[in-house]
């Protein structure tokens, strides 16, 4: 399916998720309808349960929508409806259009950094192995990581492991970078250096949208959506970015 | 990039990779030892058995059995026929015309030579030791192209028996319990009341103890005498091109001659018997073995599976499918077997080679200097094969389980 810039980069429509199963299944999204443009830079907060997580996990199609809801519930990233495609099709798309970012950093510890950021690019084999670690170091360098390229994940400092994260969700250009709470593990320092480095990615056109407890890096979003008991109750846009 | 990271995760985990391969090395190490062990003492025995006692026997036992006389006049009868006061007839056993029927066998597709034999029983006697020993009553020059026992001579000649006249060939085992040695004159004496002294001109050594235990041979006509069966002969033995068809062969020829027709594979049937017995116990042991190392594979790739729950939801978070989460488990499983295997080839190889060093006297069902090794590179190959197999699906559990992890469940319970 060709897109064009007008296309909706993330859409969700009528979208309703349970959690858990008998007495403690939970009604976690309430029917959200969500629209994300290009280049928008967006943060959502919200209480804890709120739904904001589980919302992010399903615009960026690591998640599906509870089988009840199917026929209605209906998730499109960069116009594609994720309900068309096998396990495979969705990881590939994840693979080529997502960035992901979450609080505990995740990196794979056996690996070095620059491994870790090239890992995506080897999965989508477009660059060969050579270039592929070239661009992750190029990325490292960007994010204030070049000395420590060679460094084995769990060497590193909380704030350089999730700068690193960072890197690795840009290193297949996705067109969005969604981060889950990517400060939340982070000292104010660092928490600064995530929020500068969002800023940035943000003004040269990257579509970011995360999630956090923290007003203050919330606040620098061009767009703030409130949810409460899976329910989005304000979406704000910004007349400046902050 | 699958491949990368499952020998990274084999690589950071070197302790755990290399107790699996250890494992997986041990146990195809100990399945070619101790398969070459057991394939070695049953090679000896068979080839030792098909050499020294050739590939089939015709033996004197017609197979059509005669049709009642009765029968024979009234064909076809309901009623009761009865016949009193019949004497049995005084038949000699003998294989008819054998000269002929040697001709005729030996016109054979895959029958290469034919040997007359007549055979018997008699008591051996020397000084005031005595012991039964069976007569095989031949033509050596016939003989030695049916059977290898002339290479298989540790005293005296088998070429004797033609140039000394009642000259007798036996085994070192029945030489040994009479304590004759090389041109004693042995007495002989047959259940028929034959009696004869035959000199000891050759003993031999077969290795397989029940035949170095009880054989002598002699010229055909000393044995006729000896035996009491003039002019008979009541045993032909014939060599096959392919030893190991010599059961089709025989069932062919018993339909041509019409006389009992063993092969070796008959003759030894409760031999054999055994001999897969004791393969089908070494199979279950060896088997065991692999298995239990497939088991260690299986719980350390649990242990990384349950490890790296984090790494698998980053994975898939950045595009990997639930397939590929399996591939990079079932590949840290490949890896495993293939060292564990390939290594284990070579450790059992150099097991085999040492075992075969050690001088062992062993006197069973044969005779040895040493342990019976014998390699075929059919075990090899099953070795490896099946090890590989069984650690491959042992891999596969882990890996589906690591693939079935939802990501966004792991993250939830990191938060």
């Amino acid at each position: 399916m060709a897109h064009t810039n007008a296309t909706p980069l993330l859409q969700s429509l009528q979208l309703h998720r349970y959690l858990g199963t008998g007495e403690t299944r939970t009604h976690i999204l309430k029917g959200v309808d969500l629209t994300i443009q290009r280049g928008e830079y967006v943060s959502i907060v919200g209480q804890s349960g709120s739904g904001k997580s589980t919302l992010l996990y399903l615009l960026g199609g690591l998640d599906r929508p509870s089988a009840e809801s199917a026929a209605t519930s209906r998730v499109l990233i960069d116009g594609q409806d994720t309900s068309e495609l096998d396990e495979t099709a969705l990881a590939l798309l994840r693979n080529e259009k997502v960035g992901f970012v979450f609080q505990f950093h995740y990196l794979l510890k056996e690996f070095t950094a620059q491994e870790n950021v090239a890992l995506p690019m080897f999965r989508a084999g477009k660059l060969s192995r050579r270039d592929a670690m070239d661009r992750a170091a190029g990325l490292l360098d960007r994010l204030g990581m070049k000395s420590k390229a060679t460094r084995r994940a769990n060497r590193l400092s909380g704030g350089e492991q999730q700068r690193v994260a960072v890197a690795r969700a840009l290193a297949n250009e996705p067109a969005v970078l969604l981060a889950d709470e990517p400060t939340g593990n982070l000292d104010r320092k660092n928490s600064e250096n995530v929020a500068d480095i969002f800023q940035q990615l943000a003004a040269a056109g990257q579509t970011i949208v995360f999630v956090t407890h923290d007003h203050q890096l919330a606040n620098r979003a061009k767009r703030l959506i409130v949810m409460d008991d899976g329910k989005i109750v304000s979406d704000e846009r910004s007349a400046t970015q902050g | 990039m699958i491949v990368f990271i499952s020998i990274r995760y084999l690589i950071a985990h070197a302790r755990q990779t290399l107790v699996c391969i250890a494992g997986v090395l041990i146990s195809v190490t100990m399945f070619i030892a101790m398969t070459s062990m057991m394939q070695g003492f049953t090679d000896k025995f068979i080839i030792e058995t098909v050499e020294s006692s050739g590939h089939i026997t015709i033996h004197d036992e017609p197979r059509q059995s005669q049709t009642p006389i009765l029968e024979m006049h009234y064909p076809g009868t309901d009623g009761v026929l009865s016949l009193q006061g019949t004497k049995p007839r005084d038949t000699i056993q003998k294989i008819k015309n054998p000269t002929g029927l040697m001709l005729q066998l030996q016109q054979m597709p895959g029958i290469t030579a034919a040997a007359p034999v007549v055979s018997g029983d008699a008591i051996a006697t020397y000084g005031t030791k005595t012991a039964t020993a069976a007569i095989y009553g031949i033509d050596p020059k016939v003989h030695l192209k049916v059977t290898t026992i002339g290479k298989d001579m540790i005293g005296g000649s088998f070429d004797r028996l033609e140039t000394t006249a009642d000259g007798i060939v036996m085994g070192w085992g029945l030489a040994s319990v009479l304590g004759a040695q090389i041109d004693d004159n042995v007495t002989l004496a047959s259940p028929t009341g034959g009696r004869s002294t035959a000199k000891v001109v050759g003993i031999f050594q077969t290795g397989v103890t029940p035949v170095d235990y009880s054989r002598a041979y002699m010229i055909q006509s000393s044995a006729q005498t000896l035996l009491d069966k003039k002019n008979i002969i009541n045993e032909i033995i014939l060599r096959t091109d392919d030893y190991t068809q010599a059961r089709e062969f025989a069932a062919q020829i018993e339909g041509v001659c019409g006389y009992k027709t063993e092969s070796w594979q008959e003759a030894n049937a409760n031999f054999l018997k055994i001999f897969r017995i004791q393969q089908i116990i070494t199979y279950v042991i060896t088997g065991s073995l692999m298995v239990v190392a497939a088991f260690g594979v299986l719980n350390i790739l649990i242990m990384a599976v349950m490890e790296r729950v984090n790494d698998i939801a980053i994975l898939k978070s950045f595009g990997l499918s639930r397939n590929d989460i399996t591939r990079i488990y079932v590949v840290q499983g490949f890896v495993i077997g293939l060292i564990g295997s390939s290594v284990g080839l070579v450790c059992g190889k150099i097991l085999v080679e040492l075992l075969r060093r050690i001088p062992i006297q062993m006197e069973g069902l044969v005779k040895a200097d040493g342990l019976l090794m014998s390699e075929h590179r059919s075990d090899y190959i099953a070795a490896f094969c099946v090890s590989m197999l069984v650690v491959l699906i042992a891999s596969v559990y882990p890996a589906r389980r690591a693939a079935g992890y939802d990501p966004v469940e792991v993250i939830r319970g990191a938060h």
